[in-house]
């Protein structure tokens, strides 16, 4: 939703009537009108000529699609190359249907950070990709590593949910990752971890619960004999978390039930990724909660409508038929490889390779840098669309977008458009009842009448579905299976003993608003300070203090930080709510193109990560780069939003309450 | 100019407040200055089309608030659209070939919005509320609409184009936001308009 | 004001507030004393509510130089703090604190403007006129939350490079240099409602109108309203909590979470924290 005043949209709401958002918006939304009247949009299509990419005509540009990817051009399916971001809704049934007709099967969805190890971990213990989690009815979240409230499926969402879990009753939230995320600022409880090893101390956890009667007599023997090798001193040794603290956490679990043990992106991105989040789940299992907190989500009735989230397995097939010359031609829409990518795997020469690169953007990114035609393409607000997100609260939500002004550039077009003629290319005569992307929408949205009980006219329908943004879909509630079998849990029961040229541990973090850098180009954005640093234009290395103060660094002291596969150099910023074998580079930053707000400030810490794999699913395990720290001798000022004191020097600004003291039940 | 300026400030201050009927007061004729001594009138602003208020309002006795239709409901008066314009004048066949109504379906035909210039501008930092003049004055105190309008925009209903006869400015403003009104046509009692800096400057 | 009115009205401007009959339903231009209440328990730190206030009231976007200058513009600011007695890591989490002006009913910034252009409205907010403002920054020095800030810069000239300027909002008022502005509790959005309301002969609704940082709060954490009305959700909120506009120092239960930051100094702030709360058993 949006406010507009004489054809312009000012600012952006949420939809009330979302089941998802419940009319609040993140500040990421709220900078979509920032990406509309962005400076630096691209306003026309441009081609590239000799090293440059110069202003086309869109009649020039769409001969040139022709010629090259159209009928005649006699490309073949294998010859051609999709890649897309996340995407969903209509437009992705369009995209499909465009493969389709040129018979190719190379739709690449790729997501930097996308959820496919959670995803595969799910599916291998509940048979579903994410099943539904009820906050609300939890008085206990042991959060490994997840930071819902700051990244991953819906912020906003899970926000609402969290703020229910801390109404009376208020629950408990305890956080375990080795770098404090907007999550773990609001823990009751942050317990820093080495990374990786989170999996092994929900392991240690599990032997400690199984320790009381209730639970050894309702779980399987082989999940008994597992649990029972990680006894408190392996577990403690392994994940540098203190015995005590270990047989706590079991207490807590013991005592407040309902509980929900969730798992994020800092346990996923490992080489046992997938086996770390099982081994937590494992404590949902224990402690009774599947059925209870943990339970699944609706069933789509509209799977062509379901979203693609991405994996680096579809890039890694994209990069090596690229690299191999298999593409004639490729279609980059929604990512930006070229940024996103680790420099080990060559992404931008293979890209090169390719014949014919066309990319469909906003403004011009490192990718689209590298394509021979770079289409512009309507922003959200200027175009229609529909999209269903991926974690499903409530029945199935089917979202409409639909343009808030005309389009603010002339020489712009909506991707709906474009794929649709690009569609006709090959199958004129099934398409020609739509003369644009606005009438195929139209129709398509239509055809869902019947699965929402609509019995008023399709026109009616139609308008309906627009004023309200949203069509509610009941859907029946999705099973979710229990396999918990021990022989996927392979982690181990012997301390990692670190590699002496690379003694640090990288945590690339996503940042709740710049996610992989996508929306870097935004004044907004950037100068809104990182909650737990107050930092703002900038990238920084957060490290704690403890350590620095061993290797003689101050705030602001410039780094090398190199892997094996490259290095860069950032500034220090001290921060207590680290692991002290630990060092984390924000992603998002250290644009090369994209704009004037973004290019140049801050590194890429996508570039130095080396080359490790998830093992169950080859997705690149992002937290398992090792780095070395080292000092340069130079030194800048770190220009952030806190002052020189980050305590409340005895002054009543922000008060804590114990939470036995509060009596929460009686507020209104 | 300044010491003329200043002096008229200060008459606005001592006398502004004495309470009592409220005179009608008339734009005027074109020339003339508000009776507090403010230098009214404003540019002549030459319109897309002549638009002849008072054909409308005066010969015919339209209600200024057909056409702008915000005044009682919003905070801009707003200038009509076209379509309302056409709306009538596709009935009216007596006037059809007058020069102005040809220029007026010109631009009807050629499916463009008429370039209305603003007459009465006040500045970017400036919120004035049409609603709550119209309300208070109108409906509440059941005064004829000329004379309503009038307070701000003078005699329009003897004008064919629209011009600025009054000041406009803050002082003029204040003024009359210091005289006490009645608040309804039935109830004697006063008030006067409402003096923070918030109401109007935003 | 004239003089006339200045000498008619003297005790009322003598009057110290904030004074008990200074807000009533009854009284006609006193029927709105907005206020808030804001749950610290709930707030997550996300930062939706400053990027909605940049988008609501034109705030300029200052750059890396300027920021680490301190001539930032967030009208709304997030604060982080540490606990004090923190070991080697923050295990209760970090604090934050959404900071933003706090409309004082004794405003410390009210009192030593030298021009009078910043003041107090009928309706209980700490108005600032920009047009009368000749920046002196006293206000900003007086002012205990440090939320007034300083134009030290010409921004309309070179915070929005065309076409961000068709994103600014017409209602607010684009500031130019050697100005100070602070929050407004998005005044034109309130006199949007009264005026409707108004028209409507009632009084503006409970939930009819919110700033837009409470409008774009994920978790709700902001409660905004009418303080006069006692049916309205944020003065039962701070009944509830024992906080009343009127008391300088809260008599209030241990257990009751309710307080007004600073509160010592006697500003009579017009916005209601709600205590932080943590297991500490967890």
């Amino acid at each position: 939703m949006g406010r507009v005043r004489e054809g312009r949209v000012l600012k952006m709401e949420g939809n009330p009537e979302s089941k998802i958002s419940g009319g609040k918006i993140c500040g990421l939304g709220q900078a979509a009108v920032q990406v509309q009247y962005n400076p630096d949009r691209l306003t026309q299509p441009m081609m590239r000529v000799g090293d440059s990419l110069q202003p086309v005509s869109w009649d020039k540009a769409m001969a040139l699609l022709e010629e090259k990817t159209g009928p005649k051009s006699g490309i073949n399916g294998n010859e051609f190359a999709f890649m897309t971001g996340a995407m969903s809704g209509h437009l992705k049934v369009l995209v499909q249907n465009y493969l389709d007709s040129l018979g190719s099967k190379n739709h690449f969805v790729y997501e930097a950070l996308s959820p496919a190890v959670s995803f595969a971990a799910n599916k291998q213990i509940y048979g579903v990709d994410m099943p539904r989690l009820h906050f609300d009815k939890a008085k206990l979240i042991l959060s490994f590593g997840s930071d819902f409230l700051g990244t991953g499926a819906s912020p906003v969402h899970f926000a609402k949910e969290y703020a229910k879990f801390r109404k009376a009753p208020r629950g408990t939230l305890i956080q375990i990752e080795p770098k404090m995320t907007m999550t773990g600022a609001n823990a009751d409880r942050w317990i820093p971890i080495i990374p990786g090893t989170e999996g092994v101390l929900a392991l240690g956890v599990a032997n400690q619960l199984l320790k009381h009667d209730d639970f050894s007599k309702t779980v399987p023997a082989d999940i008994v004999n597992l649990v029972g090798k990680y006894d408190l001193d392996t577990v403690s040794s392994i994940t540098s978390v203190r015995s005590d603290l270990i047989g706590h956490l079991a207490g807590l679990l013991w005592e407040k039930s309902p509980s929900l043990v969730i798992s994020g992106a800092s346990v996923e991105g490992h080489v046992h990724g997938v086996q770390n989040a099982a081994a937590i789940q494992i404590l949902n299992r224990i402690l009774g909660n599947v059925g209870k907190t943990v339970d699944g989500q609706a069933q789509s009735p509209f799977p062509q409508l379901a979203p693609a989230t991405g994996s680096f397995a579809s890039l890694k097939a994209m990069n090596d038929g690229m690299g191999a010359g298999t593409y004639k031609a490729v279609f980059i829409y929604g990512a930006n490889p070229v940024f996103t990518t680790p420099s080990f795997m060559g992404f931008r020469d293979n890209l090169r390779k390719v014949p014919f690169k066309v990319a469909f953007v906003n403004a011009v990114d490192e990718t689209a840098e590298e394509c021979d035609l770079v289409l512009p393409i309507y922003t959200a607000v200027e175009d229609f669309g529909s999209h269903v997100a991926w974690y499903q609260p409530e029945g199935v939500e089917i979202t409409m977008q639909q343009p808030l002004m005309d389009k603010l550039y002339s020489d712009t077009r909506s991707m709906g458009d474009i794929m649709l003629d690009l569609v006709k290319q090959r199958r004129a005569d099934e398409y020609k009842a739509w003369p644009n992307f606005f009438s195929y929408l139209k129709t398509a949205v239509t055809n869902i009448k019947p699965a929402v009980k609509y019995t008023d006219t399709d026109e009616h329908f139609w308008y309906d579905t627009l004023s309200h943004g949203v069509i509610h879909v009941d859907a029946p509630q999705q099973q979710i299976a229990e396999n918990f079998s021990t022989e996927m849990l392979d982690l181990p029961t012997t301390v990692n003993s670190p590699d002496p040229k690379f003694p640090f541990y990288l945590i690339p973090s996503e940042r709740h608003y710049f996610r992989d850098g996508r929306h870097a180009n935004c004044g907004w954005l950037q100068e809104s300070p990182d909650p737990l640093t107050t930092v703002v234009w900038d990238s920084w290395a957060e490290i704690h203090p403890k350590t620095a103060a061993s290797m003689g660094i101050h705030e602001g002291d410039y780094l090398e930080v190199s892997s094996q596969n490259g290095t860069i150099k950032v500034k220090a910023y001290l921060f207590p709510g680290i692991h002290p074998d630990a060092i984390s580079i924000p992603l998002g930053q250290g644009h090369e193109s994209l704009g004037r707000f973004a290019k140049g400030v801050g590194v890429n810490p996508f570039k130095i990560l080396n080359p490790v794999f998830e093992k169950n699913t080859g997705e690149l395990a992002m937290f398992g780069t090792r780095v070395s720290v080292k000092r340069t001798g130079q030194s800048e000022i770190v220009v952030k939003d806190e002052g020189p004191v980050s305590t409340q020097m005895g002054r009543k600004l922000v008060v804590t309450l114990p939470a036995d003291v509060a009596q929460l039940s009686k507020e209104i | 100019m300044i010491h003329r300026l200043l002096a008229t400030l200060c008459f606005a201050f001592l006398f502004g407040t004495a309470a009592g009927a409220e005179p009608f007061v008339q734009g005027g004729p074109i020339g003339s200055q508000t009776p507090d001594g403010y230098n009214a009138l404003g540019p002549v602003v030459k319109q897309p089309i002549e638009f002849p208020h008072y054909r409308h309002a005066r010969d015919m006795g339209i209600n200024c608030m057909y056409c702008h239709t915000g005044a009682r409901r919003g905070y801009v008066s707003v200038i009509p659209r076209i379509d309302k314009c056409i709306g009538c004048h596709q009935n009216i066949e007596s006037v059809r070939n007058k020069p102005r109504i040809k220029k007026l379906f010109e631009y009807w035909d050629k499916k463009q919005p008429i370039p209305w210039k603003k007459v009465n501008d006040l500045p970017d930092y400036v919120r004035f509320n049409h609603e709550r003049h119209i309300q208070r004055f109108y409906f509440r105190q059941n005064r004829p609409v000329r004379e309503v309008c009038g307070y701000c925009h003078g005699d329009v209903a003897n004008m064919t184009v629209d011009r600025r006869v009054k000041a406009l400015s803050m002082g003029w403003c204040i003024s009359c936001h210091q005289k006490d009104h009645k608040e309804s046509d039935t109830n004697m009692k006063t008030s006067h308009g409402p003096g923070e800096c918030w109401q109007c400057h935003k | 004001m004239s003089i006339t009115n200045l000498l008619n009205n003297w005790s009322f401007y003598r009057q110290k507030r904030p004074y008990q009959g200074q807000y009533d339903l009854n009284r006609q231009y006193s029927e709105y004393k907005w206020a808030m209440a804001l749950d610290l328990d709930i707030c997550t730190g996300c930062n939706a509510c400053t990027t909605a206030c940049y988008a609501e009231n034109n705030l300029p976007v200052v750059g890396k130089k300027r920021f680490n200058q301190g001539h930032v513009m967030h009208w709304i600011r997030i604060e982080r703090y540490w606990d004090e007695n923190m070991g080697e890591f923050p295990e209760q989490g970090a604090s934050f604190l959404p900071m933003m002006c706090q409309q004082c009913e004794e405003a410390p910034c009210e009192t030593v403007c030298p021009v009078g252009a910043t003041s107090h409205t009928n309706d209980g907010l700490n108005s600032q006129n920009y047009h009368r403002c000749v920046g002196s920054r006293y206000c900003s020095v007086n002012c205990p939350y440090k939320v007034r800030y300083f134009n030290f810069w010409n921004y309309p000239s070179t915070a929005w490079p065309a076409p961000l300027p068709d994103q600014l909002n017409p209602d607010v008022t684009v500031r130019t240099k050697g100005i100070m502005e602070k929050c407004t509790f998005c005044v034109q959005r309130l006199n949007e409602a009264k005026s409707r309301a108004r028209t409507e002969y009632r009084l503006v609704r409970d939930g009819e109108v919110v700033p837009a940082c409470v409008q774009a709060c994920p978790t709700s954490a902001i409660t905004f309203g009418n303080i006069v009305d006692p049916k309205s959700k944020v003065a039962m909120m701070w009944k509830n909590q024992q906080v009343d506009l009127y008391k300088d120092m809260q008599e209030k239960d241990n257990s009751v979470r309710g307080y007004r930051i600073l509160e010592d100094l006697r500003p009579f702030p017009s916005v209601m924290y709600l205590e932080r709360v943590r297991d500490m058993e967890a």
